[in-house]
């Protein structure tokens, strides 16, 4: 489905994702986790056609951003570290603009708007303008967003960030549905929230792939000990460099 | 067409509901209240015709109004990084500027409207010497060349409102853009070179509302500004590509 090759992308002289390939499959729940500066915003950046690679290949069923890039922004579905929204609007209004510039035709505009906001719990707040939305809300609002088109691939960077306990669990469940439809691409430091619901661990430090895990092979807690000793190991490693 | 209806009603809704537009069309409409009623007092009994009065004191004003009203339309974006959700969307970069230049575009036509009301509605229900003078067709014609000459200026507004992300500077810049740097480069000429004082008297854009107001047409003037506006949105709407990959 997703298919990375060789990756190049700097900022100025600073090069900042170095040779990355990997591919996801259909259904897969992959977490991109590293230390902090590792490349990993950058990387779902340029997979989110934000930015342009220096060198290398993204394709998404057969479909290359650089050729075709409406069709592949169709295809994706993308959640900002910041979570910027549209603070004046209500959440029911922003997603159901939000569907529109995706697209999506005028009589399905309504049920798929319904449909984002009833998976990701947001119902109740609907009418609600998004200044007053907490954090973790408006988190949602964003995941809504993403996940209103069914998309391919969801590209949700840093997502649990300022959800609480609680609201990852509803988070997890939600991604875990949503992965029968699309391949999944999360990035974060929670590894212990991450580990139950995610088939497979791409480790990235300064911006170069350094592991990856599939949790099927593993066992949690081996799992776990592997992956914060790569991380360990590689914030030694830099902060040698 | 669906994402460009999509972008301008969006921006429109903000417009409407941002406090710097309301501040800005009241500043816009007041000043050129106070524009027209000097005009109007200085002009008693002269030739000039009430829709040359009305063309002259909006035409003065209109590029303050386009460059406060634009420069928050992407630099907004970019202060609060809903441009990367824009960008993410799969929309072109046309199909944005396009969106959001209109939705400035429909303000400034709004106000265009607002003021028509002095000489259309009010005047000649004040004053019955004045009630004989209104030509809807007049005005027509002098609300044709204002039109041209506010996209001119909402396009401007929009290619410099997407280098900025802090607003002020935005509004600083296109200002400079629309207000001064016309004035100054046509000063300059009249100042160093007396020679081409006779063929630069076209220069000042007032004078094509004049010249429109009394049934001067020129195609080739409607052509200039509509080709200077069509230049700058190209100029925004590939600077915005520009921009994405250099992110």
């Amino acid at each position: 489905m997703l298919e990375v090759e060789r990756i190049t992308f700097s900022y100025g002289r600073r090069r900042v994702v170095d040779d990355v390939s990997f591919d996801i499959a259909p259904g897969e729940i992959v977490a991109l986790t590293g230390p902090n500066g590792a490349g990993k915003t950058t990387l779902v950046k340029v997979l989110a056609c934000l930015l342009m690679q220096e060198a290398g290949l993204v394709r998404l069923d057969e479909v290359d951003p650089l050729m075709r890039p409406v069709k592949y922004r169709r295809l994706i579905g993308y959640l900002s570290e910041r979570c910027p929204l549209y603070d004046e609007m209500t959440v029911d209004e922003y997603i159901t603009y939000r569907v529109r510039l995706k697209g999506e035709r005028n009589l399905r505009v309504r049920r798929r708007v319904s449909e984002s906001l009833e998976m990701c719990g947001l119902g109740d707040v609907a009418a609600m303008r998004i200044r007053l939305l907490s954090q973790g809300y408006r988190k949602r609002v964003g995941l809504a967003e993403a996940v209103a088109l069914h998309p391919r691939l969801l590209l949700l960077d840093d997502l649990l960030a300022g959800i609480d306990a609680g609201q990852r669990k509803k988070t997890a469940a939600l991604l875990s549905a949503a992965s029968s439809r699309s391949a999944i691409l999360v990035t974060g430091h929670e590894l212990h929230e991450l580990l139950p619901w995610c088939t497979r661990f791409l480790v990235m430090s300064q911006g170069r792939l350094v592991a990856s895990l599939r949790s099927g092979e593993h066992d949690r807690a081996e799992l776990l000990r592997l992956l914060e000793t790569h991380m360990a190991g590689n914030i030694a490693e830099g902060a040698e460099v | 067409m669906r994402t460009v209806y999509a972008i301008w009603k969006r921006e429109t809704r903000a417009f409407f509901s941002a406090f710097s537009c309301g501040v800005a069309l009241a500043a816009f409409i007041a000043a050129y209240g106070c524009t027209f009623g000097v005009l109007l007092r200085g002009n008693e009994g002269s030739v000039l015709q009430i829709q040359s009065l009305w063309g002259v004191s909006v035409a003065l004003w209109l590029p303050v109004l386009s460059s406060i009203l634009t420069t928050r339309l992407f630099s907004e974006e970019r202060a609060s990084g809903m441009i990367e959700m824009l960008m993410s969307s799969p929309v072109r970069e046309r199909e944005v500027v396009a969106g959001k230049f209109l939705s400035a575009f429909t303000m400034v036509v709004l106000a265009l409207l607002v003021t028509l009301t002095v000489p259309l509605w009010i005047l000649p229900r004040m004053s019955l010497h004045v009630q004989g003078g209104v030509s809807v067709l007049a005005f027509a014609a002098a609300l044709l060349i204002l039109l041209l000459q506010a996209a001119v200026w909402c396009a401007a507004g929009t290619l410099i409102s997407l280098f900025f992300s802090n607003q002020a500077a935005a509004a600083a810049c296109s200002l400079l853009l629309c207000c001064g740097l016309p004035a100054a480069v046509y000063f300059a000429v009249m100042a160093w070179v007396p020679a081409l004082r006779a063929e630069m008297a076209w220069m000042p854009l007032l004078v094509h509302v004049y010249d429109f107001s009394t049934g001067l047409f020129s195609a080739g003037f409607m052509m200039l500004y509509l080709a200077s506006a069509v230049f700058f949105l190209f100029v925004c709407s590939k600077s915005l590509a520009c921009l994405r990959l250099r992110g």
